[in-house]
């Protein structure tokens, strides 16, 4: 099996390089043109980052540091162009004539309050502007993470609307609950990557530089019909920085200390623990090659014993343009951290120490991913994109009988992406993937996949658009029987008026087992659990109607309803011919809910107010139980106020008391007192400062997180972070 | 007029309704510790175990186990209904007496055992060279019986604070009661 899946992915690879070769000798002989200028704001200051786009046709660019923009080797024609930007009204100018010259177009873009519509998103595997969307689409802005203090991605997933996070697993809209590291219903993707496990399927969040990501992107439902297993609860998309046309290095750091606990019992160590962080960044362009590089080193001695951390997460990006059509982007992101492994508090009155038998538990682990992205403009109608990337994984914990991993994950895409008409865009690709693990926890086993998939997106004049997509996997997990799913999808977008957007989206998902679900063999706290050699995919058809309201320019309302029907869904049981535990495909699932959204700007540019509701209703449909970990009803609020060099905010988060758990867990004695569980509420607040005027380029951030000290756990025995402060900064030159 | 009194209204119930959330937020502290126990008012049990007859050399280990739900089919014989079971008792032992508050394998940390009615008392043995959870490696050896009542399991009932005594259990290799379905 080992040997024909090698095969035929030394084939894939070679199809792969042939097309790159290919492309990369295309010389273009036509006499081309620039259309390029300088964009301002109302005070003439120049705008960086505005999206420069032609209108139909896959040419665009971004403003720099100085407002500059130039879209090169364009062929004589009549073109629309677009500039966006968030906070300022898009400006749009038709029939820019290209021909005999190159052409200057400088323009002044006006202040906004609320638009959705400019944001580009790339849920559809190509940029689309949100507003486009036939789905429910979340985007986290990078200075988010720097602001407050986020230093992993998933803090920052905890506040977007209808996402809950148990521990270190997502759950969008109810997909998940908490698998221990088997597995994930969304798929993390960075720059498009897949961005999962070779071994267990999971999602490894610290490992991505926070610094680093200029957005992520959430987008809600099965997606499964662009990005195959795993996004059968929807992808995370984050898209790092872009690289700068000037050296701009960037310092950030942090240092913050965990208050004391609430209750004297739980002052264990009798201090007040620090966390700090350090990056050190670097971008720059010489000629035709860019990159942007950084360094990072965070260390917690945390609030709970033994839940210590040092980590270190390399970054590296690189561009090269070969032409002005063509280019290859390098991607290598490495990570390795050493750290206590707290598994479970000792009881409700030692809460943040672990039991006797865990005390000393630790982990060691290296990972590496390495990432090309080929893209080639064919034509002013065909792009050619061809993603290739190497994911290795190793981990070794030091417990009592030690568990020892290593996971390598290789995949390779090729997509090409056409504006065939100025109605009709056509995506399409094929990608596949072949892992092979070594494992004390999963034994040896190799799996491989190949999926094909289309999607066309229709624009009518209505205006309507209609997205239709469909596409096929086969994957094959070792000596488990292989298996293909089809994944079709239909989703609508129909602006009635300029400011109401329908949307709708049906569709199919389905996520293959993975190696950890059909091969995890281990015994721990009297629980055996075997392998599954008969564990089949899950499958999903996901079904949501939203419409997006600005009544006013200071006022956006979004709603949304949806139902995902799961059938085969794999949690773990128990074997009733044995009594050990198992990977199975179990559960009748259905989700329903509805989500409402309001973000309100009562002082332009000055003070803003979210305020998002999801209600959830995720059961088992043959015992008519609530699936575990999951909340009924989800609130998230923020409130910001920026004046003069001052930011401040507030945000809070509330999720119900979850009404199931690992009751066994607790039955067994395994987690004492495990049964304790309440409400989530969480209040942080954020003062930052900003130095510019004083010509120095520097920002200045105190957070102050769980202001209240509320004690609470998302996953039983593990009282999430209690009252923590920190200082920050972020200087950029 | 109305339309923009109506904006306003709409601005100050939304900054009300988050002052509201926050105030309520700050009122409450969660998890707190669940206070100790004081030794008089610990629930549990215990007992005594008595072997009649010789051990037979099959035999490698043998456990007391206590399962909340009747034993009606071999679904019920699960570690999700076994509540109790003991360390291994020690072989060719007369007589073991046992305790919750004792070490076991399950619950893996001993301490107060949780009031209520548990069906079905036993001590079972096993003669797999390894411990094993299925219901075709356990044979039951002996059952705690209420009453004198030697037809069906006792129960065992611990109340709220209260400590069981006398949960005795009498083996004999020769003669060994019905086994549960499975």
């Amino acid at each position: 099996m080992r040997k024909s899946s090698k095969k035929y992915l030394s084939k894939l690879f070679l199809l792969i390089s042939i097309a790159v070769a290919l492309s990369t000798y295309q010389i273009l002989y036509a006499q081309v043109f620039t259309i390029s200028g300088k964009v301002l704001d109302s005070k003439l200051n120049p705008l960086p980052g505005v999206n420069v786009i032609l209108v139909n046709t896959n040419y665009g660019a971004a403003t720099d540091e100085k407002g500059n923009y130039e879209i090169a080797n364009l062929s004589a024609g009549v073109y629309t162009i677009e500039f966006s930007a968030i906070g300022f009204e898009k400006f749009r100018q038709d029939n820019v004539v290209v021909e005999n010259e190159s052409v200057v177009i400088n323009v002044t873009l006006i202040e906004s309050v609320i638009l959705t519509d400019e944001v580009l998103v790339t849920a559809g595997k190509y940029e689309q502007k949100k507003s486009d969307l036939t789905v429910s689409t979340e985007i986290i802005s990078g200075k988010e993470f720097s602001e407050r203090n986020f230093s992993n991605l998933e803090d920052a997933i905890r506040y977007v609307p209808g996402v809950t996070m148990t521990e270190d697993q997502v759950s969008i809209r109810g997909s998940n609950g908490y698998s221990r590291g088997t597995g994930s219903r969304a798929l993390l993707a960075l720059d498009g990557l897949p961005f999962y496990t070779g071994d267990s399927g999971d999602i490894i969040w610290e490992m991505i530089p926070t610094l680093e990501i200029q957005r992520v992107e959430i987008i809600k439902g099965a997606s499964s019909s662009l990005y195959g297993s795993s996004a059968i609860g929807g992808v995370i998309n984050s898209i790092t920085r872009d690289i700068s046309e000037k050296p701009l290095t960037i310092f950030n750091g942090f240092y913050g200390v965990y208050d004391k606990p609430y209750y004297s019992e739980w002052d264990w160590s009798g201090e007040r623990r620090p966390f700090n962080g350090l990056t050190l960044s670097h971008s720059n362009t010489l000629g035709n090659f860019g990159f942007n590089i950084s360094v990072t080193r965070l260390e917690d001695l945390s609030y709970k014993q033994d839940d210590d951390f040092k980590k270190y997460i390399g970054f590296l990006k690189t561009v090269y343009n070969f032409t002005p059509v063509s280019s290859l982007t390098f991607l290598a992101n490495t990570f390795n951290k050493e750290a206590g492994q707290f598994l479970y508090w000792k009881d409700s009155r030692n809460a943040l120490i672990p039991p006797e038998r865990n005390l000393g538990d630790r982990i060691e682990t290296n990972r590496y991913l390495f990432g090309l992205i080929y893209k080639n403009l064919i034509s002013d109608k065909l792009l050619m994109n061809i993603k290739t990337s190497y994911y290795r994984n190793y981990f070794k914990d030091k417990a009592d009988i030690p568990n020892e991993s290593t996971s390598n994950l290789y995949r390779g895409e090729v997509q090409l992406h056409s504006n065939i008409t100025n109605y009709l865009v056509l995506t399409g690709g094929v990608e596949g993937t072949f892992s092979e693990v070594q494992s004390s926890l999963f034994g040896n086993p190799d799996a491989y996949s190949i999926g094909a998939y289309a999607v066309t997106d229709i624009n009518f004049n209505f205006p309507l658009i209609a997205s239709v997509g469909v596409r096929y996997d086969y994957s094959k997990l070792d000596s488990l029987d292989g298996s293909g799913a089809v994944s079709p999808k239909l989703g609508l977008n129909y602006k009635l008026f300029k400011d109401f957007i329908l949307r709708s989206s049906l569709g199919t998902g389905f996520r293959a087992p993975t190696t950890a679900e059909a091969f995890t063999s281990t015994a721990t706290g009297g629980i055996t659990v075997k392998p599954n050699p008969n564990i089949k995919s899950e499958h999903n058809l996901t079904f949501e109607f939203g419409v997006n309201y600005t009544p006013f320019n200071f006022l956006n309302i979004d709603a949304a309803v949806f139902q995902n029907e799961y059938y085969d869904m794999i949690e773990p049981g128990i074997d009733p011919e044995d009594g050990l535990v198992f990977f199975s495909n179990l559960v009748r699932a259905r989700i329903q809910g509805g989500e409402a959204g309001i973000i309100l700007n009562p002082l332009p540019n000055e003070l803003s107010l979210s305020f998002n509701y999801t209600y959830l209703w995720a059961r088992d449909l043959e015992t008519n139980t609530a699936l575990r970990y999951r909340p009924r009803h989800i609130f998230y609020s923020g409130l910001d106020f920026r004046k003069w060099n001052f930011d401040f905010g507030i945000n809070f988060r509330y999720t119900s008391r979850v009404e199931e758990i690992d009751d066994e867990l607790v039955d067994l004695g395994i987690v004492v007192d495990g049964d304790l569980r309440v409400p989530v509420y969480t209040t942080d607040i954020k003062l930052g400062y900003n130095l510019i005027s004083y010509n120095l380029p520097l920002n200045i951030y105190l957070n102050i997180k769980n202001i209240f000290n509320y004690n609470y756990v998302e996953l039983i025995g593990n009282l999430r972070k209690i009252r923590n402060y920190s200082l920050g900064f972020n200087l950029a030159f | 007029m109305r339309f923009i009194n109506s904006i306003r209204f709409i601005k100050v119930q939304s900054a009300i309704l988050l002052l509201i959330l926050i105030a309520l937020a700050c009122d409450d502290h969660g998890i707190e510790p669940r206070p100790e126990t004081p030794a008089d008012k610990i629930s549990g049990f215990r007992g005594k175990v008595t072997f009649v007859n010789e051990w037979p050399d099959s035999i490698k280990r043998a456990f007391v186990v206590v399962f909340k739900d009747p034993l009606l089919t071999p679904a019920d014989f699960t570690v999700f209904n076994l509540k109790f079971l003991s360390r291994e008792i020690p072989l060719e032992s007369p007589v073991y007496e046992y305790s919750s508050l004792d070490s076991a394998f399950i619950p893996e940390v001993p301490g107060p055992f949780p009031p209520g009615s548990y069906a079905y008392v036993a001590v079972a043995q096993q003669s797999t060279p390894e411990i094993s959870l299925a219901r075709k490696d356990w044979f039951v050896s002996g059952i705690y019986y209420t009453s004198g009542d030697t037809t069906q399991p006792g129960k065992m009932v611990i109340p709220d604070s209260a400590f069981v005594e006398d949960i005795n259990i009498t083996v004999d290799f020769n003669n060994p009661p019905p086994q549960p379905p499975g």
